[in-house]
Formats: C-alpha cells, structure tokens, sequence
C-alpha cells in the first residue's frame, strides 16, 4: 500500500520498510479522509484541533497491522517484557554445525572487528549477558573471574555498573564507534564488535584474538583481518 | 495573502535547511549505530523530535525576550555548559526532523508553520555563529571537522596552568580511570545517548595538541532522575583539557566526539587540568589544581562518587516500564536548548520535562521495529517518500534522489498557501518522577527562582565594559591598548601561572611562566 494522501507528491515512492510504509499510508489516509469529511482548505483544517488524530487512531494503526499476523522486531528488553504478543521471539546464537578450524584443528566460533590492539590474545570463559537480571545478579554477586561477556547489544548502558569487571567483550552488533567500543576502550577491556557467531555457547572456554590490529573504522570489511574467537578445552 | 518574509530570508533559511541535511547526513552515517538492550532508543530519538517541533518556537520567544541568540552563544563559549557544540548545533536538526517525519505522515506541508520555522532557523543561525566566533564557522564540518571554539587567551591559561604527568604516575592513571568512568557514567544518565560528552579542539601546543574535554549535567540538577542517585557528585560540568604528544586529532566533529591519529594512546598525554563552570560561573573556575598528587587524589574521589551513582542510577532505571525509559530518552534528547534558559535566567523545568499530549498520541504506533526503521531511514538511507527530489537529482555525500530535509517553497512569497504556526505550547505530562532536589550549581545548591535570578544578576567579565567584541582579529592588531590587557587580566583572574601577566605573552613566556609556577612533572 502507497498511500498519497491529501498532498500530491510527484517524486515520491514506497518508504524502503514495510512497517514504516504501512503506518505512514494510513495516517495519510485518514488525514485525507478526515480533511475531506470536513469540506475545509488545508490552511483551515491543518491547525483545526477539532480535526487532529487522536491517540486512538495511532493505536487502530498500530493493532491493524498486527491483525495481519505480522509481529515486530523488539530492540529493548522491556518492550517485549512488557508486551510478548506484540513481538517476536529473541533470536539465540546459531549452530551451523560446520564451523571451520584454526590451525590447530580447533573450532572457529565467531570473529569480529578489534575496537584496540591488544597486546595478548586472552582465553575466558564466555558468558552472554544480554538481560537486565544477569546484570543484576553480577552486580549483586559479583562478576566470575575470566568472564568473555558475549554482550547483543552495541550500546553503554545495559552493562554499565559491571562492564569494568569483563576480561573481555564480544559484541554481536554496532561498529567499533558504538558506544559500548568507546567505553572499552577507555577501561582498556579487550573488546571485538560487529561480532558473528557461530555454535558459541554459554559457558564455553574461548580465545580471542584481542592482538590483531584495531579494525578500520573507514575501510571496507576486511574479513582474513578480524579476530577470531576459538573454542579451547 | 504572500508571507512577509523576503526572498533573502527565505534563500538564507534554505541554505540553512540544506547544510544542516547534510551535516547531519555525515554524522548520521559515519559516526555510529544506536541501540540498546536497555532503553527504546530509536523510539524516544523519533518521539523527541515531535515534541521539538511542537515546543520549540514558542519556548525560544521566550528566552529571547530575556536575551538575543547571539548574545547567549557569546555567554556559552565564556563557560562549559550544556549549551556547547553538539547541542546547539543539533537543535534546528531535531526540530527540522519533527518537521519531516509529520510531513511524511501527510499531516503538514512544506509551507505549514513558516514563521515557527523561519524563526526557529534564524534563532539557531544567530547561536550556532556566536557560539563558534573564534573559528568563524557555523559547524565543525565546516571547518574540517574541528572545533577551535576558545581565544588566545584562555588556552594560554589551560597551557600554564596544566599539570605535568607521565603514564605510571598517580595522576595518570587517576586521569584515565576517571575518564572511563565518567563517560560511562555520562551515557547511562542520558539514556543512552552521548550528550553529556563533549569535546572542542584541537589547539597546537608546545608539545603537541590539547584537547578540551567536557562532561555535563553530573549532579543533582536538570534531569530529576538524578536526584538522590546523584547527591554526592559534588560538580555538575567538569573540563579537562588534556595535552597529548605524537597524536593529531584530526576529527572534532559536530557532536563533539573526536578520532586521532595515531589512535588516541592514554599513554601520550602529558599534561591535564580540572576546571568547573557553569551558566552561574563568570568563567573557568580550577578544581584542586595546586598539585598533580591533590588532583589525583580529588579525580579518585570524583571518580568513587561517580561509580556509587552509576550503580544507584542503573538499578533505579532497571525497574522503570518502557513508557519511562521512552520519556527519559525523548526529554534528553528535547531539552538539548535548556541551558540557553538557564544563561537567559528563564529556565522552567516544567518546559523541558513535558512530553506534550500533541506528542503523547503518537506514542502507540512506536513499537521497537516502527521507532528504529523510521529513524533508520529519516537520518540513514534518506529514503522517505517526502525527502525524494526528482530523478536528476544528487544529494552531497550519496548522490541519491533524496534530501534529509526539505527546503521551504518560495510560493509563500506569491500566495496564500501556507500557514503560520503550530500555535502555543500545549498541556502534556511525563511517566516519570518530578524534580525535588535542589540544582547544583557553582553557587552552591540552588532553588529552580534562585537560579534564574542569579543567572539575570550574572555579568561575565570578559563580557562586559566593551570586552564583548575584541576577538582575536582585534587583539592582533592592537596587542598594546589597555582593553586588551584588561580582557587577559580578567581572563587570568584564577591562574596559577598567568594571574595579571596580561596581554603581551606569547608561548615562550607562557612556558617560561608555568615553569616558573612549578606545574611541569
């Protein structure tokens, strides 16, 4: 559905998501649908308070969108806490079962990009933290020692009052300018973003490739570049 | 009948529209990917921008009618506030994406509110050009992505007055752990967004570049969520310019962060400082600068404070619903301009901590996927139907048909098709507490009254008795004349090193003088 609206557009095409398109056809629709009912120029109705969208509208929006069985991608925890049948369910790590080998036969795990060089590789254990009560709970009770936190989410908040405690970071998103690679680097924790894994697992003894040079912020991937994480006995 | 604008208005306002569009694009593009596991990121950054839109115009009438734009970015680059680079010049771009995203939703035209639009475009111009005075840009991008926002004179005073250190020292390993601290402090306090960190420079020095380093809106001040949490940070803005050897900041960008080359290294910075200040203080006041050992001492003080209200903050926000976290995030990206009402001696909380209900009903339709695609492509693949141009067209930076934001018709100079404004500041509300604590400030904790009437009883000296315009340009020419000497004079009044040394120094006397005040290693 492109819908135009009350206001021609020559140029104008498809927004490139289908949900920010579904939501802005609508609300174009009932614009027109509503200026039309009211037989006012745009001039006098567009500052009409008798003629704003009210709350309402938004959610039928909203709740028409999900009548088509469609369930929306949740970034923040509490949003899908708060309302599960609204999104879908949280991806979990994968298991291609086909991980390649390091020269030493060991299996490749994941890689990414290295926020600073480090000036050793360093094996942990991998621990994926990823919801407000396993913050909660190493706050409370402290962080193991040797924890690789295997963190999916790029930003600075989510492991605040514990990330200076993390051996390392494995980040599965953001760049290393995200917010989460600026802090590692100033409490000079070893950290890799943009991270792809593959068969990691709570739990596992991994190391990682903190040596290898800092990635380029502004150069193209460079994938026989990143550091690798490595499943160890 | 036609607008009253003239055409140069309107030619100037457009030029305006499309330098922001593109600045922003740069930013937008190169600089990060916002998410967060804690907060709705992206929702709250779209919902902010309609409550810019919505709040703006009428809220900045009524810090002019205390003080002219250009005179409050004249007081904004005497002091640190969180009146500096990233927020003033990134108000017209919140405000101008309220202004697309409803246009794109078909529910405003181009020509709708044009003398909210026109005026909130002039009032950020007239700020964005005071504030940025020394370097004569508007941006940073302008300027090569630099940000040389101070005069001879105070960087004079940062250079004699910093102390010297070296990596394995106590003051150098006390510079860097509070630094992580308090820039992880800074994103957690925002919610997640990088506002409370700035940075202006670089400056050559005798061994290298100084950077100015600032963190804003610690204490127990604007944003009630710190209240208590924060009750025993004792500053609320803090600078540390730092000076740094063998590293070139070549980025200095218009949200104040900054990239080096080589990669800034901790272990090359030589010297540092510690100065407060505020929209109460007359200048840069030092922070227990008499000895390296006692700013070492106090930044790990500083420092334990800061890590206790991290862990206070953090579990507080752990228990808020989405709808607190969505405001706490909308408010501190709206309130970017609040400091330019505490300078002006206007400053409300109500203003700035409101979601207005014209905002407060759009809030069903942002779930995470609609709040982060919108914003993905508002600011990223500009590819909204309301921002494309036609088929020959080439944006700057993408080539792409599409323009962040759209310019203003000039049919409003020929007919009557448009309209004036979005009309008062509405009633609204917010999901989280009220303020109740007192405002920390350089003169002490402070009633919201007793601010603003300390703030319109302020005189900052090197503003005052005709000092307000002798720049650079001016004091190159007249390195003699007793106004000059007095605009030092007030500009050293707390200086270890320069104290009434005046106007005549250059960098070897201002070496030979730090020397001489014992603040090398």
């Amino acid at each position: 559905m492109t819908e135009t609206g009350a206001i021609p557009d020559k140029w104008g095409g498809a927004a490139m998501n289908p949900t920010v398109e579904f939501f802005h056809s609508a609300v174009r629709k009932l614009v027109a649908e509503r200026l039309a009912a009211s037989g006012k120029s745009w001039e006098e109705a567009v500052g009409d308070p008798s003629l704003e969208l009210t709350r309402e509208d938004f959610v039928r929006i909203e709740a028409a969108m999900l009548a088509t069985g469609y369930r929306f991608e949740a970034s923040a925890q509490v949003s899908a806490v708060e309302e599960p049948d609204k999104y879908k369910p949280e991806g979990v790590i994968g298991d291609s079962g086909q991980q390649p080998r390091d020269e030493q036969g060991r299996l490749i795990v994941g890689a990414g990009d290295n926020v600073f060089h480090a000036k050793s590789d360093i094996t942990g254990t991998a621990r994926l933290i990823s919801t407000v009560d396993v913050v909660m709970d190493m706050l409370l009770n402290g962080v193991p020692d040797g924890t690789i936190a295997v963190i999916d989410d790029s930003g600075g908040t989510l492991t605040a009052p514990i990330l200076e405690q993390f051996t390392g970071v494995i980040c599965m998103g953001g760049t290393v300018r995200s917010h989460l690679g600026i802090l590692t680097r100033e409490y000079n924790i070893p950290c890799l973003m943009a991270a792809e894994l593959d068969g990691l697992k709570e739990g596992d003894r991994v190391l990682v490739e903190y040596s290898r040079p800092a990635a380029d912020a502004y150069a193209e991937r460079d994938d026989a570049g990143r550091a690798r994480i490595i499943q160890v006995d | 009948m036609p607008t009253k604008h003239s055409y140069a208005d309107l030619l100037e306002a457009n030029a305006w529209i499309r330098k922001a569009s593109d600045a922003f694009y740069f930013q937008c593009t190169a600089r990060t990917v916002q998410e967060s596991k804690l907060f709705p990121v992206n929702p709250y950054i779209a919902l902010s921008y309609l409550n810019a839109w919505y709040r703006y115009p009428d809220l900045f009438r009524k810090i002019e009618a205390a003080m002219p734009a250009e005179e409050i970015g004249d007081y904004a680059r005497e002091r640190s506030t969180s009146a500096n680079i990233i927020t003033n010049g990134i108000i017209e771009q919140f405000y101008l994406g309220g202004r697309q995203m409803l246009m794109d939703m078909g529910m405003l035209k181009p020509t709708d509110a044009l003398d909210d639009v026109m005026y909130v475009l002039d009032f950020t111009r007239r700020l964005n050009l005071s504030y940025h005075r020394n370097h004569a840009h508007i941006l940073p991008t302008d300027a090569g992505l630099s940000a040389q926002l101070l005069p001879e004179r105070q960087v004079q005073v940062f250079e004699a007055d910093a102390l010297g250190t070296k990596p394995g020292d106590k003051l150098h390993t006390a510079v860097a752990q509070f630094l992580a601290a308090v820039s992880q402090y800074a994103f957690l306090k925002n919610s997640e967004c990088r506002l409370g960190i700035h940075n202006s420079g670089p400056y050559k020095v005798a061994q290298g570049e100084m950077l100015v380093r600032e963190f804003v809106d610690l204490a127990e001040s604007d944003l009630p969520w710190l209240d208590g949490v924060a009750a025993d940070v004792e500053l609320n803005n803090i600078t540390m310019p730092v000076f740094m050897k063998d590293t070139h900041f070549n980025i200095v960008d218009d949200w104040a962060s900054f990239e080096a080359q080589p990669s800034y290294n901790h272990d090359n910075m030589y010297a540092v400082g510690l100065y407060t200040s505020d929209y109460l203080s007359d200048g840069y006041l030092p922070v227990h600068m008499d000895s390296a050992s006692e700013l070492a001492d106090y930044l790990d003080h500083l420092r334990d404070s800061i890590h206790a209200a991290t862990q206070g903050l953090w579990k507080q926000v752990a228990g808020w619903s989405r709808d607190q976290m969505i405001d706490s995030g909308l408010l501190v990206y709206y309130n970017v301009p609040k400091d330019l009402a505490h300078i002006a001696g206007v400053y409300d909380q109500q203003d700035w901590y409101t979601v207005e209900d014209r905002v407060q009903r759009f809030k069903p339709m942002f779930n995470d996927e609609y709040g982060n695609h919108l914003i993905a492509e508002l600011v990223g693949y500009i590819s909204l139907r309301s921002q494309q141009g036609n088929e020959y067209h080439m944006a700057k930076g993408s080539n792409a048909r599409g323009d962040m934001w759209s310019t203003i018709p000039y049919s409003v100079l020929g007919d009557d098709e448009w309209t004036e404004s979005v009309g008062p500041i509405r009633g609204g509300s917010t999901s989280l507490p009220q303020k109740t604590a007192l405002y920390t400030t350089t003169q002490g904790k402070l009633t919201q009254e007793q601010c603003n009437e300390a703030a319109r009883a302020l005189r900052v000296p090197t503003l005052e008795d005709g000092l307000r315009h002798l720049d650079d340009t001016w004091v190159k020419n007249h390195p003699d004349d007793p106004r000059v000497h007095e605009l030092y004079r007030r500009t050293q009044a707390n200086s270890f090193a320069l104290k009434d040394q005046g106007a005549g120094l250059l960098r070897e006397d201002v070496l030979r003088l730090r020397k001489g005040a014992g603040r090398e290693e």
